[in-house]
């Protein structure tokens, strides 16, 4: 019946008839049939929660585990690198171990966090995520990456501080959970940019005046008229594309976005608060991660920092951490000060 | 949530798919399928996918970020809005995002992807 069907014509399948067709067809059928239903079983398991290996019992250690979902969309796939094992040779693989290594070192060496939740969770990641996948995620356990389409994405694995970014969503997570809508989402997207933008500061030990403020340079093919995903200097002019169109990204809050695409602007709004911890930075001088970013992080653990707090809020938090941390009338407090003003925030 | 209605000659498709780690104007924008140009097990099939999709999709929005989800909606002639689903890129089936990644190529000339 399945072998005469013509040229492009679909059906929609029960599992039950897939597997017949998956024992009893063509080869090219087979196949068909084999790669809808692992896909179909995967999605059907989707619902189950993965348990989470043993994280990192000794502080200052980390416990990663890299795994390949080898083209398919199950995680988190088989196994590829534990802690402490060689290189696997798998650029991916590897890209993600020492990326995660890098974004480890960055919270325990400078704001003594163990891990993403302080306690040291494990560092699970997967990367070969579907077929031509032009993605990275956090799914609320995990970093996921996708090999990209070679036509306009690379791999995702590429970008130090895209796999950073990732890890960040999940500190987020287990500190003040930034609803995932509008300016607290826009804040959430902006913090995650900040600490990927300072891991690979760390990791390449630049000054604020080294580093390039880009945030997933390298991601794009040479076919892509872009520098990056974003620039946190000059939040809209990362690209400008045929297929891709032009960075939306605002760089004040005379230029806000209200939309309801983007769960309503968190990536492009992020612009905003993206650009107040870069004129901080730059006001400050020297390592971006060692003032500018002690502040944003003492204001992401903050407990006054709520769910659905929106740029004022947390301009103000960042303001009294900087007063707590570095005085009142410290270089520091001026600095974020300045930066908020300069984007419209505080007045 | 509800089956899409069933795809006549006047219905238009609207597949739109968004979120990611960045937003991209270029590729967030909506890709419309004109259901005259096709053939009428043609529609039956995206009209399955459509429905496949819609049992796929979760109650509850999935967790963590930079997830991308597709915004698929069914409108009658007149542009008015007869069914509208918004679900997780997970429980889009591979076809129906064939049907998305074409769209904008082949709608023009009525043949499926």
């Amino acid at each position: 019946m399945a072998d005469s069907l013509p040229a492009g014509a679909r059906l929609f399948l029960p599992p039950y008839m897939l597997e017949r067709i998956a024992s009893a067809g063509s080869n090219h059928l087979r196949e068909c049939a084999r790669h809808t239903l692992v896909v179909d079983q995967q999605f059907r398991a989707r619902a189950g929660a993965v348990i989470l290996p043993q994280g990192s019992v000794k502080r200052g250690e980390p416990a990663r585990y890299v795994h390949s979902a080898e083209q398919q969309q199950a995680l988190p796939g088989r196994l590829v690198r534990g802690e402490g094992e060689d290189d696997s040779g798998d650029p991916a693989v590897d890209e993600a171990y020492h990326g995660l290594g890098a974004t480890y070192r960055l919270f325990w060496e400078v704001y003594e966090r163990h891990s993403i939740d302080d306690e040291g969770m494990v560092l699970l990641a997967t990367v070969h995520y579907g077929r031509d996948y032009e993605n990275a995620f956090w799914d609320g356990q995990q970093m996921v990456f996708g090999d990209g389409d070679g036509e306009l994405f690379n791999r995702f694995t590429i970008a130090l501080d895209i796999l950073a970014h990732e890890l960040t969503h999940g500190v987020i997570q287990h500190e003040a959970a930034l609803a995932y809508v509008g300016q607290s989402g826009a804040l959430n997207e902006s913090l995650c940019d900040v600490f990927g933008s300072l891991v690979r500061q760390h990791q390449l030990e630049q000054s604020v005046d080294e580093a390039d403020w880009l945030i997933g340079k390298g991601l794009f093919t040479e076919r892509v008229a872009g520098r990056a995903l974003r620039s946190m200097a000059r939040p809209g002019t990362a690209y400008d594309d045929p297929l891709l169109g032009r960075d939306p990204q605002p760089d004040h809050m005379d230029a806000f976005v209200v939309t309801e695409a983007d769960s309503g602007g968190v990536h492009i709004n992020s612009g905003i608060p993206n650009r107040a911890f870069h004129l901080t930075a730059m006001a400050l001088g020297g390592h971006a991660w060692e003032r500018a970013g002690r502040i944003w992080y003492d204001t992401l653990v903050d407990q006054r920092l709520g769910q659905d707090s929106d740029f004022p809020t947390f301009a103000t938090l960042t303001l009294d951490n900087a007063e707590r941390r570095y005085g009142a009338v410290s270089q520091e407090a001026t600095a974020v000060r300045e930066g908020w003003r300069r984007v419209g925030v505080l007045p | 949530m509800s089956q899409p209605p069933p795809l006549t000659p006047a219905s238009v498709v609207r597949l739109r798919r968004e979120g990611g780690v960045a937003h991209f104007p270029g590729l967030s924008r909506p890709r419309c399928i004109h259901c005259a140009r096709y053939s009428e097990a043609q529609r039956d099939e995206l009209w399955r996918l459509l429905s496949s999709a819609e049992s796929g999709a979760g109650l509850e929005e999935a967790p963590g970020a930079d997830r991308r989800r597709f915004c698929l909606s069914v409108e009658d002639t007149n542009g008015t809005s007869l069914w509208l689903l918004t679900v997780a890129e997970e429980a889009v089936p591979q076809e129906l995002f064939e049907w998305w990644r074409q769209a904008e190529t082949q709608a023009e000339n009525g043949s499926a992807p």
